[in-house]
């Protein structure tokens, strides 16, 4: 099994500049959304009608809304909030989906059927309209907006994870470990699952930069973290009016959504390359 | 052949009868008084009873079920408490606008993805390569809301390039036949109307896309990587052909099957994602009408949308699978 761990140094200068940098900027992005709220030049819910879309400049570095909130701050409170609830969401749906896979792969032909159907019907349904939906029907919150997410998107972890097991079940040790008499729930939990792992850390990490975007999507129709709390998606949205006046207000956000879903987008695939030797050249 | 034809239709009316089910019983596990809000804000207790009469909803859930069921098989989706039109032709009315809109933003999908991603496989490795991998994690990692206020305003507002809203520009209407605004325009042989029509589109399908086909973009790159290692180009190498043979003739082809299943999913997802462009650009389509619904709590309309939703993913799958059945002669054997 390959591992996890720590990026061996000596190759750095062959591996593509991408996926060399994809590292350091993913941790810097975490750094910044752990300490973000502690490092905010400005309080992010200070209302200052008469600091009102102000442009970037010297005391507001990203310019002020609309309410004369300092952008950046409101960047920086909002990263907390974004990155971890992106990764909540993560987490979420990778356990729903392994549980699923796993009842899936160990319980037969007809239940995996059955499983594999579920997974169809919730799969035809377009992820931000599942999401949507349910977020709107839980009330808006950021709460909602996460659950929302977890019941879009564990349908597509379920079937990956399916595959992979059914993968693992196949192999020899697997099935010499069955003869043995090996019960299912520990067959399933010391030897197929831990050996199955690596395509699920990859899709995972590419799913954080996946549901950023979604969560943001959400926030911005309004269904996500309700005002006055600092959310990116929203941001953009209460920027919309006056884009033509204070570019800034939507401007600014929309690119703290981008650069951050690149950087955990650069991160799955470097870590892609590095946990499938077959794709990288 | 036609035994799998057959087969793929019933999974698929399985489907939708899955989601038409899983739709119903989401919505009635909502807290929420369904018979309060369809007889109005201001519906005296004595209303709302009478409500709850005309919908069924006095009866058991399961009953309620059932003949949910059955008015989906008459196609009657039940009527909007917002438009006071049947659902069914509220939604003939969004669903042309998203069609539209998803049409155009396929045809762009692959125009640039095809490329980039063929660019991308044979420059493996070097800068070319990163270059496009950087394009694609871009279009990933955009938010296409925001793209398309960016683009709306760059392009739209400050350069005056684009118009920034609706389908047409008023007096370049044509009379409605489908729905379509660019069908309809050159059904009444108004070409005017018709470039008009597509000048409305451009950009909110040029933001939609962005996600589409970053994705297109690397599975055709990995699927031509692969494409170019295998026999039968080493031997067409071999035997003396052209590059340019090699790469359109012989190794695209075979990467592009496995993307048109990618494709075909595709066309449902951004039937979804077309929401957000539609609240941008102001386009009366499936996107609005749902949000509207959502938030006007019109419980039947937001089933209704989600089904429409799901049915066109659905059809859309079973057509490509027909497609790659008659393109491909290797599902046609495996299976």
């Amino acid at each position: 099994m390959t591992t996890l761990a720590v990026p061996r140094f000596l190759p750095v200068f062959k591996i593509p500049l991408l996926d060399r940098i994809a590292y350091p900027a993913t941790a810097v992005f975490v750094l910044i959304a752990l300490v973000g709220p502690w490092i905010a030049p400005h309080d992010p819910y200070q209302v200052d009608l008469n600091q009102a879309l102000l442009a970037p400049g010297a005391g507001h570095w990203l310019g002020t809304d609309s309410a004369g909130r300092d952008i950046l701050s409101r960047l920086l409170a909002g990263a907390r909030t974004t990155v971890l609830s992106s990764v909540v969401v993560t987490v979420g749906a990778a356990v729903v989906g392994i549980v699923v896979a796993a009842v899936a792969a160990l319980g037969g032909r007809v239940v995996d059927e059955v499983v594999m159907r579920v997974c169809d019907i919730f799969l035809s349904i377009p992820g931000m309209i599942l999401a949507l939906g349910v977020a709107a029907a839980l009330g808006p919150s950021l709460r909602s907006t996460i659950i929302a997410l977890v019941v879009a998107l564990w349908p597509a972890f379920a079937r990956l994870v399916r595959a992979v097991l059914r993968e693992t079940m196949a192999s020899t040790y697997v099935e010499s470990a069955r003869t043995l008499g090996v019960p299912p729930g520990r067959l399933m939990l010391r030897h197929v699952l831990p050996n199955s792992l690596d395509s699920l850390y990859v899709q995972a990490a590419l799913d954080v930069s996946g549901v950023i975007v979604l969560m943001s999507g959400l926030s911005f129709l309004g269904v996500g973290a309700q005002p006055p709390s600092a959310d990116w998606g929203a941001m953009v949205a209460d920027g919309r009016e006056y884009v033509t006046t204070a570019w800034w207000v939507a401007t600014v956000p929309g690119l703290a959504i981008t650069l951050t879903a690149v950087v955990f987008g650069l991160f799955g695939d470097a870590l892609r390359v590095r946990l499938d030797p077959t794709l990288g050249d | 052949m036609l035994r799998l034809i057959v087969r793929r239709l019933l999974l698929a009316v399985l489907t939708i009868w899955g989601v038409a089910t899983a739709v119903f019983f989401m919505i009635k596990a909502i807290p929420g008084d369904e018979a309060r809000i369809a007889a109005g804000r201001t519906a005296t207790p004595e209303q709302i009873e009478q409500a709850r009469e005309r919908l069924g909803l006095d009866h058991s859930v399961v009953v309620q079920y059932g003949e949910y069921l059955q008015r989906l098989l008459h196609g009657d989706l039940g009527t909007s408490v917002v438009t006071f039109q049947p659902i069914s032709s509220d939604l003939a009315t969004v669903l042309p606008p998203t069609l539209e809109l998803v049409a155009l933003t396929m045809v762009i999908n692959v125009l640039i993805a095809v490329p980039l991603g063929v660019f991308s496989a044979l420059r493996l490795g070097r800068s070319g390569d990163t270059a496009s991998r950087l394009i694609m994690v871009l279009g990933g990692g955009v938010p296409v809301f925001w793209l398309a206020l960016m683009l709306q305003y760059l392009i739209g507002s400050r350069l005056g390039w684009l118009p920034i809203s609706g389908r047409n520009d008023y007096g370049l209407e044509s009379p409605h036949v489908t729905g379509l605004a660019t069908v309809d325009a050159l059904l009444a042989g108004n070409v005017a109307g018709f470039t008009d029509a597509i000048r409305h589109l451009v950009l909110p399908a040029l933001a939609l896309s962005a996600p589409f086909l970053a994705v297109v973009a690397r599975a055709i790159r990995s699927s031509m990587v692969g494409a170019l290692k295998a026999d039968h180009v080493a031997f067409a190498r071999a035997k003396g052909a052209s590059n340019r043979r090699i790469i359109w003739r012989h190794a695209l082809p075979n990467a592009l099957v496995p993307t048109l299943t990618l494709l075909g999913m595709q066309f449902g997802w951004m039937m979804g994602a077309a929401l957000l462009v539609e609240a941008v650009f102001s386009i009366p389509g499936v996107g609005t009408y749902l949000n509207s619904a959502v938030t006007s709590q019109d419980t039947y309309a937001v089933l209704g949308a989600v089904l429409v939703l799901g049915l066109v993913f659905i059809l859309a799958n079973l057509l490509v699978d027909l497609v790659q059945f008659w393109l491909d002669p290797r599902t046609r054997v495996a299976s």
